[in-house]
């Protein structure tokens, strides 16, 4: 099991622009895996091509040229249909500006992707409560998102994001609006459930300190992937300053 | 340079635009066509037979203003929703208030403006074609309708061009009111409305004692009179304010709490509907007392356009009488659905008229039983032995208008076969026929009769034949049959753009709410039905309660429609085809609104 790949890139480029007209390349032939299990960042100054990648990943947008095979689901072949199938099943996103439905409460929020499938009443509540005691957020399941804070609300989108057990979790800058205390909780939690559930994350920030929280960094640079970091047996403080040390040369 | 942002602006929105001003133009083109029957006082005096047509003109005229004025009200928080944003970047690029507001003023007044004009020529040709089609279709002759009333235009012009002062004004006040973060986040938060329960119980009782006390009101039109209309207006349009204030939250309320609720979108539906019913508890409420006006006006319109023709089937025996049939007229003759046709020979001479015993035995002549209780469904056809006819029948006035000379009718003498074949006179033959349906046979019978007429004067204040009968009765309930439909028309198609404008100004605010569920994997067909179904319940809900007003409401037509008429008789397919128009308007607003807010899925 842990020698499998959830995430697989190759030969990933995206072009933007018509062909008769003037063109941008935001990725220039990306590849890499991830493993189930790991705790993988994407690190990258902006305009890097983070967020493409992410979208070509999480298929909200479509690749020019290469492969991206997630869970075994090719996804540059799906289309329609498969595409929010694959989405609502396999994939669990946080956003940074949430992206919860106010017209709901925390509850309905979390039980969404459940509900997509189908899923029978009860079963769904009880996935719901218990991934509310695992985010301890459990007494707040009856409120509607503008009465909840920041960290709250993100919280509860990470509920929503892991409850359905998709092979991957995926993170655009969760931590990027919300205060420091609120950031370092939610960033534990993500730790929690890569190790306990063994669940993949990959985490796309420009932040270092969230950063830090993964195994392996990727730091993307013009749509390339200029160097790779693994944290191994290091300490969390300590990885930090590595890669404060590689964004100060990695920059150059 | 602030100017050419702001029309790039519209230009980038043009279909929105479009519809906008669609609808606007539509709007006015009704109103400058009621207006041209309600201000043409020559009209009104030339056709207003009932006299109370000039009283519901008048009513008419109040409603369509304050339709119109919630209308433009409406279409302006749609354009306002599409343009916040706009506004609040110009105003962050360093644009001062002051000039922001001048292009908020200019812009609404000058799609106002446009809108009118445009409305007012389409109003013209509307009232040149639609009109004459609808008045053709009832067969129908409305004297002084001319397309072109000065009065009228200056009266639509003068209304919008106002309301739109209004609303730009309101615009100006609304947007330098609001901070500039406001605008560019002009996302509506979720408010979500308390339920207190022991309130909306009272609520919802205090809801339907109004709407009863309304219902008796229309019932008990013959006690109050006139005054039955306004306390009906007033209670009722409490009552389902009230109602749904009561019921609607509650429903949603329990709803949510099924394992219905937990299926697919069905959570997300609720909770759409749960924050946005209670800002349309009065949109709903206006919105469903149109939809009765509109149905009533429709189906009192259609009542008596189907049941004058069997009014005037219950009156008299023949329907036509043709005396010497040409060879076009039998040949229309041969048209008709025959119940009962009879041919006599008359021969006239002075003051009187014989007739041939022989053919009156062999074709006897149908008499109407007239009974004391007024019932005309009681009266039934009858024929008798030719000796009990020659000492009563004679006297008969349909018999005897079969012989109507300049000054009146000729004198019936009955003489056996062998004097009749004696006796000298002018010699006219003369065929009665009643034919099976009335409605049926309108046009050939209308021929028939124009050729009759035209070779044969007759005495202005006498009818031959139930045909004639009808024409008269045409003559006189038909103007109210036309406003009923026009009346209806109108309404129906304001209250409409009312509501679509009213859920399309949600839109733009939806759109982010449908983008996270995009992203979370809900499927396009999901999204599609969802908001389907949203907007579905949003429209079904005043439909039905208009629809139960209607039904209550068609009480007060009683005395106006007496038996055999009857307000409620055939509403069936008046109601269908009303509710069909009204489903095409749904699904203008569906189409719209998925092209709004479902996001696109990338395109390879």
């Amino acid at each position: 099991m842990t020698t499998n790949t959830v995430v697989s890139v190759s030969g990933l480029e995206k072009t933007y622009g018509k062909a008769n007209e003037r063109q941008y390349t935001a990725l220039k032939g990306l590849d890499f895996t991830v493993d189930a299990g790991e705790f993988v960042g994407i690190m990258g100054a902006s305009g890097s091509g983070k967020t493409t990648l992410l979208n070509m990943l999480s298929t909200l947008d479509t690749p020019t040229k290469g492969d991206v095979v997630v869970n075994g689901h090719d996804v540059t072949k799906m289309r329609g249909n498969q595409l929010a199938d694959f989405r609502a099943q396999e994939v669990g996103f946080i956003f940074q500006d949430f992206n919860l439905l106010e017209s709901l409460t925390a509850e309905e929020n979390i039980g969404l992707p459940l509900a997509l499938k189908g899923t029978p009443s009860k079963v769904m509540d009880q996935a719901i409560h218990e991934v509310a005691e695992t985010l301890s957020i459990a007494d707040l399941l009856q409120k509607y998102p503008a009465e909840l804070s920041g960290g709250q609300q993100q919280r509860v989108a990470a509920a929503r994001a892991i409850v359905h057990h998709p092979a991957i979790l995926m993170g655009d800058e969760p931590t990027g609006a919300l205060d420091s205390t609120s950031a370092r909780e939610l960033l534990d939690l993500l730790t929690t459930i890569n190790t306990q559930q063994q669940m993949s994350v990959l985490l796309v920030t420009h932040d270092p300190f969230s950063a830090s929280f993964c195994q392996r960094i990727l730091f993307i640079k013009d749509g390339q992937i200029g160097s790779e970091l693994r944290r191994g047996s290091q300490d969390r403080s300590a990885f930090y300053q590595g890669i404060l040390n590689e964004l100060g040369t990695f920059n150059e | 340079m602030l100017g050419k942002l702001a029309l790039a602006g519209i230009k980038n929105r043009r279909r929105d635009y479009l519809v906008l001003l669609a609808g606007l133009t539509m709007s006015a083109a009704i109103f400058y066509m009621f207006a041209n029957l309600a201000t043409n006082q020559a009209f009104l005096k030339a056709n207003a037979a009932v006299s109370s047509a000039n009283v519901i003109f008048g009513f008419g005229a109040v409603l369509l203003i304050l339709i119109t004025v919630v209308y433009i009200m409406y279409a302006n928080s749609f354009l306002l929703s599409m343009r916040q944003h706009d506004y609040g970047l110009f105003m962050m690029l360093g644009a001062t208030r002051k000039r922001v507001g001048e292009l908020v003023f200019l812009e609404t007044l000058i799609l106002g403006t446009v809108a009118t004009a445009i409305g007012i020529a389409l109003g013209l040709l509307m009232s040149k074609f639609l009109v004459g089609f609808l008045l053709n279709m009832l067969g129908l002759h409305l004297s002084h309708l001319t397309a072109f009333y000065l009065p009228a235009i200056i009266a639509t012009a003068v209304l919008y061009v106002g309301l739109f002062i209004l609303a730009s004004l309101f615009n100006l006040v609304k947007l330098t009111r609001t901070t500039v973060l406001k605008l560019l986040h002009s996302d509506e938060l979720a408010n979500q409305p308390k339920v207190k329960p022991f309130r909306q119980l009272v609520q919802g009782i205090l809801g339907i004692v109004f709407l009863g006390i309304g219902y008796w009101a229309l019932a008990a039109i013959k006690a109050l009179q006139l005054l039955a209309i306004p306390v009906a207006l007033v209670t009722i349009t409490i009552g389902t304010y009230l109602l749904f204030r009561a019921t609607i939250l509650m429903v949603i309320r329990a709803l949510r709490h099924t394992s219905w609720a937990k299926k697919h979108l069905n959570g997300f539906l609720l909770g759409q509907l749960n924050f946005r019913v209670h800002n349309y508890t009065r949109v709903l409420t206006i919105v469903s007392l149109l939809f009765a006006m509109a149905l009533g006006a429709i189906t009192v319109g259609s009542g008596y356009h189907r049941q004058l023709p069997m009014m005037a089937q219950k009156v008299g025996t023949y329907t036509v009488a043709v005396h010497n049939p040409t060879a076009r007229q039998h040949k229309l003759i041969g048209q008709l659905h025959v119940a009962y046709q009879a041919t006599y020979t008359q021969k006239r001479q002075g003051k009187t008229v014989y007739y041939n015993a022989a053919e009156l035995q062999k074709q006897p002549v149908e008499l109407r039983s007239y009974t004391n209780s007024g019932n005309l469904n009681d009266q039934k056809l009858y024929t008798e032995s030719l000796q009990k006819f020659k000492k009563s029948g004679t006297n008969d006035l349909d018999f005897l208008s079969l012989a109507l000379g300049k000054v009146g009718a000729y004198t019936p003498k009955i003489l056996s076969a062998k004097q009749f074949t004696q006796q000298s006179g002018k010699v006219v033959t003369v065929t009665t026929i009643r034919v099976k349906n009335l409605q049926q046979d309108l046009v050939p019978l209308k021929k028939l009769n124009q050729l009759e007429t035209a070779r044969y004067s007759q005495p202005g204040s006498m009818t031959v034949g139930n045909y004639q009968n009808y024409e008269m009765m045409l003559a006189f309930f038909g103007g109210l049959e036309f406003i009923g439909y026009f009346l209806g028309i109108a309404f129906l198609a304001m209250l409409a753009s009312c509501l679509m404008f009213k859920i399309l100004s949600g839109a733009p605010g939806d759109k982010r709410h449908y983008r996270m569920l995009y992203k979370v994997g809900v499927r396009q067909s999901l999204m599609r039905h969802g908001i389907a179904k949203e907007i579905g319940i949003l429209f079904l809900i005043p439909g039905i309660m208009g629809v139960i007003d209607v039904l209550f409401g068609l009480q007060m037509f009683k005395p106006l429609m007496a038996a055999p008429m009857s307000p409620y008789l055939g509403i069936g397919s008046t109601f269908l085809i009303f509710i069909g128009l009204y489903a095409i308007y749904y699904l203008i607003t569906l189409a719209l609104y998925w092209r709004i807010v479902l996001p696109q899925a990338p395109n390879d």
